[in-house]
């Protein structure tokens, strides 16, 4: 067996072993995947929404927030990072309308998200605090969908599920897909405790905990993946509450898209190395997520350069055949070219793709179920998503990289 | 909440590794099943080549028949040229030796049907076309790859035109055959591919007319 065929062979064990787990995980616990549970107490929470230049959604985020159901949300907390735009007087004209709301202004711009939430923290001394997106929309139960969760006491934290607002354009379509299949797997993440991120749009806290990681890392470009990593390292458990849904506003220009994911990949590395030593230590943070961050790169990046390496030999082939064939005046292509003789590796491939296909229609077909909002997916936009979105993450991975090399910490 | 869950881990190991396994299983059936058509073709082939070469025996001794003998080799290399285009197909990516092995064998049997055919031309003194073609097996170096598959696509041109009047016999070289690396030896070859066209060795790669200056007839 030679070198190709061997990577191979464990790509497909490695992508079959994560399938097979998450099958597996899916199949034992599908009928607690919308579970939630009503709070025993009134837990009192306030929510701190970050805010720089978010002019065009920020009344709508807190008239969302501000419309929610649960009684125990004593403040919501929006704090101006110096913005050049209106921002700050959207904010100051909802104070008046909206009781709970408190706007505050940073001294001068902290260049980071992390750098407001933390200026915004230091207002709150609720037992959970909350933190949401300036171009999030949270539906009006989201909160008391989620409070419920802190009723065990080790939980730290609760994320929620995100969905897209913009559906109107191919690039904001697709995304939509992907933020179905994050909050699905995310989920099925959940059933074994390995919930790696708690995500921007809404995600609430434990204050005695927040308080003792001293809040969000402001030199980290993923915030939110670092404080989840944190508090998972320090023994509390995090969940979703897919019952949870925010709404947000995903990048319709692909320069924007791109720029969101290097951020993102780039958080990724530094919270990885941050936590380096507790790969195959302590918890699932590194007995399982750790390593599956890891692998997952790792077989991304091979992946794309034995993809390359194998599409350049085809095509440099072709090449070189058509132009001798024109030489030889002789066909360019025959029946014997195109003729298929599958191998075992193909059948691995094939099974593996159909695996991964029904996977994700089911998980789409989930969310279709539990979810108000959904729109069905064009089949398109699903093949699209399947066949060229997924191959862009190693390249995304590569610039992220290369930003890490760099050390451009710039948002 | 629900109950640990970690057994779920050694739960996807066995299902992985069960579908690994079965996964194994079929494909070394699939390839043992095509080994087992190659070695019947090459039986058959084993057979046919045999005979022709009693037969070169008796002719050689009674001095007559080397019209059934040369109508016999063409037919046999017919044979030959259209097993080789099956056999090309299980080339790529095979996982165990088995159809390495049988591309072997069928190597030596074309380099012996190559040796008779020489041999009849000697003892029959006839005119007859004979084209042997001399190629690697999975080339690395894809100007090589991209030469080969001209080099067929010219000799299956040649080949279609000639019909049954042409010997053509294409022949897999492999460095460990003595036999072989002896016979491209003797005929000064230095780089494959290669045509060896009635006695003319040709190795840039051809177009029909030009292969076809040095057929006979």
């Amino acid at each position: 067996m030679d070198f190709l065929t061997s990577c191979y062979f464990v790509f497909t064990f490695i992508g079959l072993y994560y399938l097979s787990l998450f099958t597996l995980i899916y199949l034992h616990n599908f009928k607690h995947i919308y579970d939630w549970k009503k709070p025993k107490k009134e837990y009192e929470l306030s929510i701190v929404i970050p805010c720089y230049n978010g002019a065009d959604g920020i009344e709508k985020t807190i008239r969302q927030l501000s419309e929610s159901d649960y009684p125990g949300l004593k403040k919501i907390i929006v704090v101006d990072d110096c913005s050049t735009d209106n921002s700050y007087e959207i904010m100051k004209e909802c104070e008046k309308k909206y009781k709970k709301l408190l706007v505050v202004q940073t001294p001068k711009n902290t260049g980071n998200a992390a750098g407001a939430k933390n200026y915004g923290a230091s207002f709150v001394e609720t037992e959970l605090i909350g933190f949401s997106d300036d171009d999030a929309y949270p539906n009006k139960d989201a909160i008391s969908k989620m409070v419920g969760f802190f009723n065990n006491p080790k939980v730290g934290a609760v994320t929620s599920r995100v969905l897209v607002q913009n559906r109107n354009k191919f690039i904001s379509k697709v995304q939509s897909i992907e933020y179905k299949l994050i909050a699905f797997t995310r989920k099925l993440f959940g059933f074994i405790d390995a919930i790696y991120v708690t995500n921007g749009p809404l995600s609430i806290y434990r204050n005695e905990i927040f308080k003792e990681i001293k809040g969000f890392d402001e030199k980290n470009l993923t915030e939110d993946i670092e404080i989840t990593w944190n508090i998972l390292s320090r023994g509390w458990k995090v969940h979703i509450s897919m019952l949870a849904t925010v709404y947000t506003t995903a990048p319709e220009k692909f320069k924007i898209w791109a720029k969101q994911r290097l951020r993102w990949n780039a958080g990724g590395i530094q919270t990885i190395l941050k936590y380096k030593k507790e790969f195959l230590r302590k918890g699932m943070i590194g007995w399982f997520i750790f390593p599956y961050f890891v692998s997952a790169w790792i077989l991304g990046i091979f992946g794309l350069g034995l993809l390359t390496y194998r599409i350049t030999r085809y095509l440099l082939t072709q090449y070189l055949s058509t132009t001798y064939s024109i030489g030889a005046e002789t066909a360019i292509l025959r029946m014997n070219d195109i003729a298929f003789s599958p191998s075992v590796l193909f059948f691995f491939g094939i099974t593996f793709l159909t695996l991964g296909i029904l996977f994700n229609l089911n998980a789409l077909a989930h969310s279709r179920k539990e979810s108000e909002h959904f729109k069905k997916e064009n089949v398109f936009d699903l093949i699209i998503y399947m066949f060229v979105y997924l191959l862009l993450y190693p390249i995304i991975l590569i610039a992220s990289l290369y930003k890490f090399a760099r050390k451009d910490y710039s948002w | 909440m629900l109950k640990s869950q970690k057994h779920v881990f050694w739960e996807a190991l066995l299902v992985t590794t069960l579908i690994f396994i079965v996964g194994i299983f079929l494909g070394n059936m699939l390839e043992k099943n095509r080994v087992e058509k190659i070695d019947e073709y090459y039986a058959q082939s084993e057979i046919s080549l045999m005979d022709i070469l009693i037969f070169q025996d008796i002719v050689k001794a009674n001095e007559t028949s080397c019209e059934i003998l040369i109508k016999s080799n063409l037919e046999f290399a017919d044979k030959i040229y259209n097993e080789a285009l099956i056999l090309s197909k299980y080339n790529n990516q095979q996982l165990t030796e088995g159809a390495e092995l049988a591309q072997k064998r069928y190597s030596l049997l074309r380099t012996l049907l190559w040796m008779n055919v020489i041999k009849t031309q000697k003892t029959c003194e006839e005119n007859f076309n004979s084209v042997i073609y001399l190629y690697q097996i999975n080339p690395k170096d894809l100007t090589i790859k991209a030469e080969q598959k001209v080099f067929s696509k010219v000799l299956e041109d040649l080949k279609n035109e000639y019909a049954n009047n042409i010997i053509l016999i294409p022949i897999a070289v492999d460095e460990s055959f003595i036999s072989l690396n002896s016979l491209i030896e003797n005929h000064e070859i230095e780089k494959l591919p290669a045509i060896i066209i009635n006695d003319r060795i040709i190795t840039e790669i051809p177009t029909k007319e030009e292969l076809k200056k040095y057929m006979k007839n």
